[in-house]
């Protein structure tokens, strides 16, 4: 009885480890967002037709959180083989030696705008693979625009300019312009931080020495930012606003213009169809050039990955033009990617245009900590709590300490 | 002596898992609190680093002020409310079935929904007060520095206080009638039953479920960080939520350790005395 038992027992022991490692022998765990889903699942379908002796299974993950899983999953054991990161995160798992590089993969560097790929290096190596871009610019409401006689199709372009417009827009409880102040700090790095680039100033410098964030330059350019509250032309609700919310309240038709990328047009279109929407570049100071931020997503390889090679076989297909243009919801890291029929909409125009002027986020480890001050900083600004210098000189303070 | 070790035997096992699910973590926090990302001991470094930054005595008061200003309204609510649920009324059984209904609601579905309640622009609570003209403007009741700590205290006191009333009804039903009798015959009013009669039968139950209460606000996240993650300008930051911020968003483990020993030190002292001084029994020290 008690040898059967044994017998059942190492059987039973065996068959799984037979079948624990059959599941991963040739098999690429694919960790996609959830708005990528139906492209990623056709594309995956093309690649295994292509490769029969790999098999791809696709991990769905959602943006809220996401950071922390992922965070989570390189640091564990358990971690897929390919997985779709925000530029911005790879330089962090490079530095602490979470994902493999993948210089080999990417072969003609001369074919991806070149803030992408900055993005993804580090020490010398390529560390992801940028696939998605984007920058934003300014979504107006022409409607409201010709109601406040001012001329959609000759909109402004200097800071002057702009704040005027918003002025003009802002009448029977309609805000002119939206800024965010809440939310997850990303939305208001995006939005603001272009600004001090016109001027030349910024948070911190570009090698990460020094702190530009009290600098006169910056002050101006957040002087610009937060005095839309100030003088009345954002929603009273500005500190509870992140981009989704500006969105839901120019849908709304509360809000006449606001900062955000190509993805809202869809559900503009969709929610208010009686919406006429105009795109219009970035406001940028007299006599400079406009300035964005470059967002978007790479593929990166956890050194921890069980199945390196065949994910290399993947990123290798999937980075591919062709491949490329069908899988972004933006626009594709790759120039040529950019001829496809569905990037040739006018209304994604202006936001083209933008795509030259978009620079990455400074690389710093500590960036998700400076970023946190600064958003403190504008945050107490908004709230009334401070001036623009002294919340600016007392967040200078606290990044010096991080740099 | 034999007999001993053959008990401590059968214990092992239990205490093998309690010893991986409870002293592991606590004594690797400690070993983070002294490290760096890399592993690397760094001393106090951690520390030091953690008490110098702006947020942590802005995160400190408003914790004391969370913590205080929950407890004490959810336990009076949650008696008051208890009180009235032991009476007897038509509906009682419905009343006290919705009473719970804010106790069942998941914090995460509770928070989202009080955000959008409260929202300044299309907010439902802005709605019934501007539509009849009650205030003539929208109160930024999350963007206004004065009132966002209130309003997060007051979603928690209406999301806890079913529970104490509940746990504060289980303990009054089990009071005897003989008792009620003996004070009425003695010609006790309705208030001089809650308080001679009531109140020091349940006393055990309160100090019990308040200790409950200050070690739930004191660990708290769900409600403050779905709703404002601790903005705007850190008003409603509490120290768990800065752990948590510094470990899984600045991915400083080390630091986030650091912050950890010392809060759970705080924590021990606090709930330490409230035991020493509240849990005590009356009759005892008399």
């Amino acid at each position: 009885m008690k040898t059967l038992i044994m017998k059942l027992a190492m059987g039973a022991t065996a068959s799984f480890l037979a079948m624990s490692a059959g599941a991963w022998a040739g098999e690429v765990v694919w960790w996609t967002p959830n708005f990528n889903e139906a492209r990623a699942r056709d594309l995956v379908e093309k690649f295994q037709a292509a490769n029969p002796d790999v098999s791809v299974k696709l991990e769905i993950t959602t943006t809220d959180g996401l950071p922390q899983r992922i965070l989570t999953a390189l640091q564990s054991g358990a971690a897929p083989d390919v997985i779709d990161v925000q530029h911005g995160w790879v330089n962090g798992y490079a530095q602490n030696n979470l994902v493999l590089p993948v210089d080999e993969v990417l072969t003609d560097r001369e074919d991806y705008i070149p803030a992408s790929l900055e993005y993804d290096t580090w020490d010398g190596k390529l560390w992801g693979i940028p696939y998605r871009i984007e920058t934003h610019a300014v979504i107006i409401n022409k409607g409201d625009y010709k109601a406040a006689g001012l001329d959609p199709a000759n909109p402004p372009t200097t800071w002057a300019a702009f704040k005027d417009a918003a002025k003009k827009l802002t009448t029977n409880g309609k805000s002119g312009f939206a800024i965010t102040g809440g939310g997850e700090v990303g939305n208001t790095i995006f939005r603001s931080l272009p600004f001090m680039w016109m001027v030349g100033g910024g948070i911190i410098s570009d090698d990460g020495k020094k702190v530009l964030v009290n600098s006169p330059e910056t002050i101006e350019a957040v002087t610009f930012y937060t005095d839309f509250l100030k003088e009345g032309m954002s929603p009273a609700s500005t500190l509870e606003n992140d981009g989704t919310a500006n969105r839901r309240l120019f849908i709304a038709e509360t809000v006449s213009m606001y900062q955000s990328g190509q993805f809202d047009i869809q559900s503009i279109r969709k929610e208010n169809p009686n919406i006429d929407i105009g795109v219009i570049p970035v406001p940028h100071p007299d006599g400079g050039k406009t300035a964005a931020i470059l967002g978007g997503w790479s593929f990166v390889i956890p050194s921890k990955a069980k199945n390196p090679d065949d994910a290399k076989k993947l990123l290798g297909f999937l980075a591919e033009a062709e491949n490329q243009a069908a899988l972004t919801d933006t626009f594709p890291a790759r120039v040529s990617a950019m001829e496809a029929e569905r990037f040739k909409d006018p209304i994604l125009q202006v936001f083209k245009e933008m795509l030259p002027f978009g620079r990455p986020v400074p690389a710093h480890p500590n960036w998700v900590q400076i970023s946190q001050a600064y958003f403190d900083g504008i945050q107490r600004i908004l709230l009334g709590d401070e001036d623009v210098k002294t919340a600016m000189d007392g967040v200078a303070e606290e990044i010096e300490g991080l740099l | 002596m034999q007999k001993q070790s053959t008990g401590y035997l059968f214990v092992l096992p239990a205490l093998m898992v309690l010893g991986m699910l409870i002293a592991y973590p606590v004594a690797y926090t400690g070993l983070l609190s002294v490290t760096d990302n890399a592993g690397n001991y760094v001393g106090l470094d951690n520390f030091r680093r953690v008490l110098s930054a702006r947020a942590t005595p802005t995160a400190f008061w408003n914790t004391l002020w969370w913590v205080f200003g929950s407890i004490v309204l959810q336990v009076v609510l949650g008696v008051l409310t208890a009180i009235l649920l032991n009476q007897n009324f038509r509906g009682r059984a419905i009343v006290r079935s919705v009473t719970l209904v804010p106790w069942v609601v998941p914090g995460i579905v509770a928070a989202t929904t009080w955000a959008w309640m409260l929202h300044t622009e299309f907010g439902i609570i802005n709605y019934m007060l501007t539509a009849p003209a009650l205030i003539d403007e929208p109160v930024g009741w999350l963007t206004n520095g004065r009132t966002v700590m209130p309003v997060m205290i007051a979603i928690n006191i209406w999301k806890m206080f079913p529970f104490v009333a509940i746990m504060v009804l289980a303990g009054l039903q089990a009071i005897s009638d003989d008792l009620y009798e003996a004070a009425r015959i003695d010609g006790a009013s309705f208030w001089e039953e809650v308080l001679y009669v009531m109140l020091p039968q349940v006393r055990t139950v309160i100090v019990a479920v308040t200790l409950l209460l200050v070690i739930w606000a004191l660990n708290h996240i769900t409600i403050i960080y779905a709703i404002t993650r601790g903005g705007p300008a850190n008003r409603t930051l509490i120290t768990p939520i800065q752990i948590f911020r510094t470990a899984f968003e600045s991915v400083q483990f080390g630091q986030a350790a650091a912050l950890s020993v010392m809060f759970f030190a705080v924590a021990i002292v606090v709930v330490f005395i409230y035991i020493r001084t509240l849990a005590s029994n009356p009759e005892e020290t008399r």
